[in-house]
């Protein structure tokens, strides 16, 4: 019975460890939390893919973020979205009513954005730029990308933990959120959809804490 | 149970171990990872069923050291708990999903869940059998609820629907084990009181 009772608590030890593990001492019960958590921790490198967009020069995504020194708040999205892209369209058109209040109030805030495609393969330059337009994004503060390469596009998901799933009729169901990158390509917070005041917020003290 | 002449202890880990390599078969294992409540109702239980069978090919003595360990099935047991709550956070199927090692682990785990289950679960009796029952079908029900509840996805690879869809088979699973416990308890009963009242047939 002693052995029976030493290696019950054995085993329930085991338990409390993978599960202290698994949540991050019992922080996050779920992948994106830990996400979010993790790239507090440990901020990630924007992996070198080329990117293509209307009116984008840069050769690879570090070179882009990091054009004007400044801040990036990023998204993902694809272009023939008509479910939670909506919204994100939506909410960075608020962030950009923002950012040009800001500039019309003469704090030079270097905080832009940037919506990335997941969908390379459709969504060439000119659907990019059709699609910015239909949203009204002022091209100084809001550009749009895709990566036309499929692995390097996957690379880029991975890296970022980005993931999309299709949802049998047709669309892509993804785990939307506001991805903080530095002036250096590194994405140092992801915010939910519904913290885009935080996200704003905290983008504007990291480009003017930058030096 | 009776194990039919023709389910010989080798048979059965025969069995098991084919089962293993089906399910750890890509296709086979894609297929049913594909969707939430398919991974969590459907390939877990196929792995604990697994690792039942394959534990039937222990032998003799080894159950008895086994046995020496794990009086009234209480470390079995404790294990067995330990496992499915551990995999009840949304977070262990996005893991498994991504990180090969976290996915053997997983499947490991579940194998010997399974085998534990069968070696624990007749010297357990009917007092940490219920104790046991009690404590993990109303921890499944309350996951599921959790999961039909949910606004979000907790799982970034799985759909809302899906999602909810798990809910309801957790919670049909946990019910349907519990009668079907409640019915095995009411039959053994009758059955010891119908020998009481025969006390000349042993």
């Amino acid at each position: 019975m002693l052995r029976t009772a030493v290696l019950s608590l054995l085993l329930a030890l085991c338990g409390y460890a993978a599960a202290d593990w698994l949540t991050h001492g019992f922080q996050v019960w779920t992948d994106e939390g830990a996400r979010r958590l993790e790239v507090v921790l440990q901020p990630v490198d924007a992996p070198r893919v080329a990117v293509d967009g209307p009116g984008v020069a840069a050769p690879d995504l570090p070179a882009l973020l990091a054009q004007g020194g400044g801040v990036t708040i990023a998204d993902f999205i694809y272009t023939r979205c008509q479910s939670v892209c909506l919204s994100l369209g939506s909410s960075f058109q608020q962030l950009q009513a923002a950012l040009q209040a800001d500039r019309a109030a003469g704090q030079r805030a270097n905080v832009r954005l940037l919506s990335i495609s997941f969908d390379g393969a459709h969504d060439h330059p000119a659907a990019l730029r059709a699609y910015a337009q239909g949203l009204r994004a002022d091209p100084a503060l809001w550009r749009f990308v895709r990566v036309p390469d499929a692995a390097q596009e996957q690379a880029l998901l991975r890296r970022l933990g980005v993931v999309v799933v299709p949802d049998g009729r047709g669309d892509y169901e993804h785990n939307a959120a506001l991805l903080v990158f530095d002036a250096r390509g590194r994405m140092v917070r992801v915010f939910d959809v519904a913290e885009q005041q935080l996200a704003l917020d905290y983008a504007r003290h990291l480009a003017r804490s930058a030096p | 149970m009776t194990a039919g002449p023709r389910c010989t202890p080798r048979t059965q880990a025969a069995l098991g171990l084919a089962l293993c390599v089906l399910l750890a078969w890509p296709t086979l294992r894609h297929a049913l990872e594909a969707s939430m409540w398919r991974h969590m109702v459907l390939q877990f239980p196929l792995l604990m069923v697994a690792g039942a069978l394959l534990a039937a090919a222990l032998p003799p003595r080894a159950r008895g050291a086994v046995a020496r360990w794990n009086a009234h099935g209480i470390a079995g047991l404790v294990g067995v708990a330990g496992v499915l709550a551990v995999l009840m956070v949304p977070r262990a199927l996005d893991l498994a999903l991504r990180d090969g090692t976290i996915e053997a682990a997983k499947g490991a785990a579940l194998v010997l869940a399974g085998a534990a289950l069968r070696l624990s679960w007749r010297a357990a009796g009917l007092v940490v059998q219920g104790f046991f029952l009690g404590n993990m079908l109303p921890m499944t029900a309350v996951v599921g609820q959790l999961y039909i509840d949910a606004p979000l996805r907790l799982c970034n690879a799985y759909l809302l629907d899906d999602q909810a869809r798990l809910g309801q088979w957790l919670i049909a699973l946990a019910v349907l084990l519990a009668l079907g416990w409640l019915a095995q308890v009411g039959w053994w009963m009758a059955r010891r009181e119908g020998a009481a009242l025969l006390p000349h047939e042993a």
